[in-house]
C-alpha cells in the first residue's frame, strides 16, 4: 500500500532505462566507427587493413554471434572446437569483406538516426551515410554480448548475416559441420 | 546478320539498367522507411519462429540461432542449374571484357567528372521514376521527383550537379522502377533468373526491365528511328554512353557481393532478393 506512490516513478523509470540503453548502444557504435577510421587512416595501404582492423573490430563486434546466426540451427551440432574454428574463419572473411569496402583516408559522413529497440537487449542503430558522393542506408544491429556489440550490418536492406546464412545453410545441408568449415577454409585461402 | 547485330546491340544497351540492378537505388534512399522495414522484418521473423515452435522454451532457444530463417527466404529458384551456368558465363564475361573496360573508363576520367556524368544520366531517367511513382499512387513523391528534376536540370546545368540534394524535401528520394511497381501491385516475383550479361533478376523484374527501357529517354531516339538506323547512327550513342558510365558501379557492386562469398551464386541471389524486397517497400 505504502509502495503505491512508487508506481508513477516506475512508469517514468522504465522508458528512461530503455532510452539509456539506446543511448549506450549508440555511443558505443560511434566510438567503434571513430576508432576504425583512425586505425584505417594509419594503416596506409589497403592490403594492410584487415590485420590492422582485427583487434579493433574484435572489441566491438561479436563474431561468435555472427557465426552462430550465419550457420543457423545446425550450429548446435558443431563441437565446441568446430564452433571455435568456424568463428575464427568466418571472422577473417567478415573483416576482409568489411575492409574492402573503404579506402583509407576517405571518411564517410555519417548521420545517426534515432535508435530503436526491436527486442529486449537489442538495439538497431540506423545511419545514413554519404561516401564518395553516394548515399547509403546502413543499419547496425547491436546486442548485449559482454557490453553492446555489433551483430549484423544491414547495407541498403541487405543483411550481411542473412546473406551468409543462405550460403552456409546450403553447405550444412550438404555435409554438416565439416562441409561448413571446409567451405570457409576454401574462401579464406582464396587469393585476394 | 542484321538481326543479330541489332540484338547484340540491344543487349549491350540494356546492360545499363543493371547487372545486379541496385547501383542506382544505392545512391539515393530514404533512411526512415528502411528502419521501419527492418524492425518489422525482425518482428515478423520472431512471431513466425514463435508460431512454429510449440513450447515457449524451444521457441526462445531456436530464435537464438535461427532468427535469420525467415529473412533469408529467397526468391524461388527452380531453374538453378541453368541459372548457375549463366552466372558462370557472366562471371567470365565481367572478368574478361567488362572489368577491363570499366577500369579503363575509371582511369581516363577523374571521379568528379564521372560523378557528373552519372548525375546527368540519372537526372534524365526522370520519366522512369515519375511514371512509376504515379502508377504506385505515390503522388506526393511524383511531385517531389518533378521538383528535383527541375531544380537539377535548371540549377545543375542539365543535371550534372545536384543542387536538389541541398533541399531537404527533395534530397535522397528512393529510386523507383517498373518492376517495383509490379511488386507494389502484388505481382509475385516469379522464379529467379540470371540473365545473360545483366545478371540477377526474376521473371517479374525482367518484364519490368522492358518498361524501364522504354521509359528511359536515352533509348528514345533509338526506339523512334528503329528500322532506319543507317541514317541515324548516332542514336546508339546515348544508350552506349549510359551503359559505359554505369559499368564501374555495377562491377564494384558485383565484386563486393561475390568476392568474400562462400558460394558467390547464392550470395548474389540473396543480396538481390533482399535488396529488391527492400526497395519495393520504400
Amino acid at each position: 500500500m505504502t509502495l503505491r506512490f512508487l508506481l508513477p516513478l516506475l512508469l517514468i523509470a522504465a522508458p528512461l532505462a530503455a532510452s539509456a540503453q539506446l543511448a549506450d548502444a549508440q555511443v558505443r557504435l560511434k566510438s567503434a566507427i571513430t576508432e576504425v577510421l583512425t586505425v584505417a587512416d594509419r594503416a596506409g595501404n589497403r592490403s594492410a587493413l584487415p590485420e590492422k582492423l582485427r583487434p579493433v573490430l574484435e572489441k566491438y563486434v561479436s563474431f561468435e554471434t555472427m557465426t552462430k546466426r550465419s550457420v543457423g540451427p545446425g550450429w548446435k551440432q558443431f563441437t565446441p572446437e568446430q564452433q571455435q574454428q568456424a568463428t575464427q574463419l568466418f571472422s577473417t572473411l567478415i573483416i576482409r569483406s568489411y575492409s574492402s569496402k573503404f579506402t583509407p583516408g576517405e571518411h564517410p559522413t555519417i548521420t545517426y538516426q534515432a535508435a530503436v529497440e526491436p527486442a529486449a537487449g537489442r538495439v538497431d542503430v540506423p545511419t545514413s551515410m554519404v561516401y564518395q558522393g553516394s548515399h547509403y542506408t546502413v543499419i547496425y544491429r547491436m546486442e548485449q554480448v559482454l557490453g553492446w556489440r555489433i551483430t549484423d550490418v544491414v547495407i541498403e536492406g541487405v543483411s550481411l548475416i542473412a546473406n551468409y546464412r543462405s550460403q552456409l545453410d546450403a553447405q550444412f545441408k550438404k555435409g554438416g559441420a565439416n562441409a561448413v568449415i571446409s567451405s570457409l577454409t576454401q574462401s579464406v585461402s582464396r587469393p585476394q | 546478320m542484321n538481326i543479330r547485330a541489332s540484338t547484340l546491340r540491344l543487349l549491350l544497351l540494356a546492360v545499363s539498367p543493371l547487372l545486379t540492378d541496385c547501383s542506382s537505388s544505392a545512391s539515393k534512399t530514404a533512411a526512415k522507411p528502411a528502419v521501419e522495414a527492418a524492425s518489422t522484418a525482425t518482428t515478423t521473423a520472431k512471431s513466425k519462429v514463435a508460431d512454429k515452435a510449440g513450447p515457449a522454451k524451444v521457441a526462445a532457444k531456436d530464435e537464438e540461432v535461427d532468427e535469420y530463417a525467415t529473412t533469408t527466404a529467397d526468391v524461388p529458384d527452380p531453374l538453378q542449374p541453368l541459372n548457375r551456368a549463366t552466372f558462370w558465363v557472366n562471371d567470365k564475361l565481367y572478368t574478361l571484357i567488362f572489368r577491363p573496360i570499366s577500369k579503363g573508363y575509371e582511369l581516363i576520367l577523374p571521379r568528379p567528372v564521372r560523378k557528373g556524368i552519372d548525375n546527368a544520366f540519372e537526372n534524365v531517367k526522370y520519366p522512369v521514376r515519375v511514371v512509376n511513382c504515379t502508377l504506385q499512387g505515390k503522388f506526393k513523391r511524383a511531385g517531389q521527383e518533378t521538383g528535383k528534376f527541375v531544380v537539377n536540370t535548371v540549377g545543375g546545368v542539365g543535371g550534372i550537379f545536384r543542387p536538389a540534394e541541398k533541399i531537404p524535401a527533395l534530397a535522397n528520394l528512393p529510386d523507383e522502377d517498373t518492376a517495383q511497381t509490379f511488386g507494389k501491385w502484388g505481382i509475385p516475383s516469379g522464379p529467379y533468373l540470371v540473365l545473360p550479361l545483366l545478371g540477377p533478376s526474376t521473371l517479374r523484374d525482367t518484364v519490368g526491365l522492358a518498361g524501364d527501357y522504354a521509359l528511359n529517354p536515352v533509348n528514345w531516339p533509338y526506339l523512334y528511328w528503329y528500322g532506319s538506323r543507317s541514317k541515324h547512327d548516332w542514336v546508339v550513342a546515348p544508350p552506349s554512353a549510359n551503359t559505359l558510365r554505369a559499368l564501374p558501379a555495377q562491377i564494384n557492386r558485383y565484386d563486393s557481393i561475390t568476392k568474400e562469398a562462400v558460394d558467390p551464386y547464392l550470395s548474389a541471389r540473396s543480396a538481390y532478393s533482399q535488396s529488391r524486397a527492400e526497395s519495393i517497400k520504400k
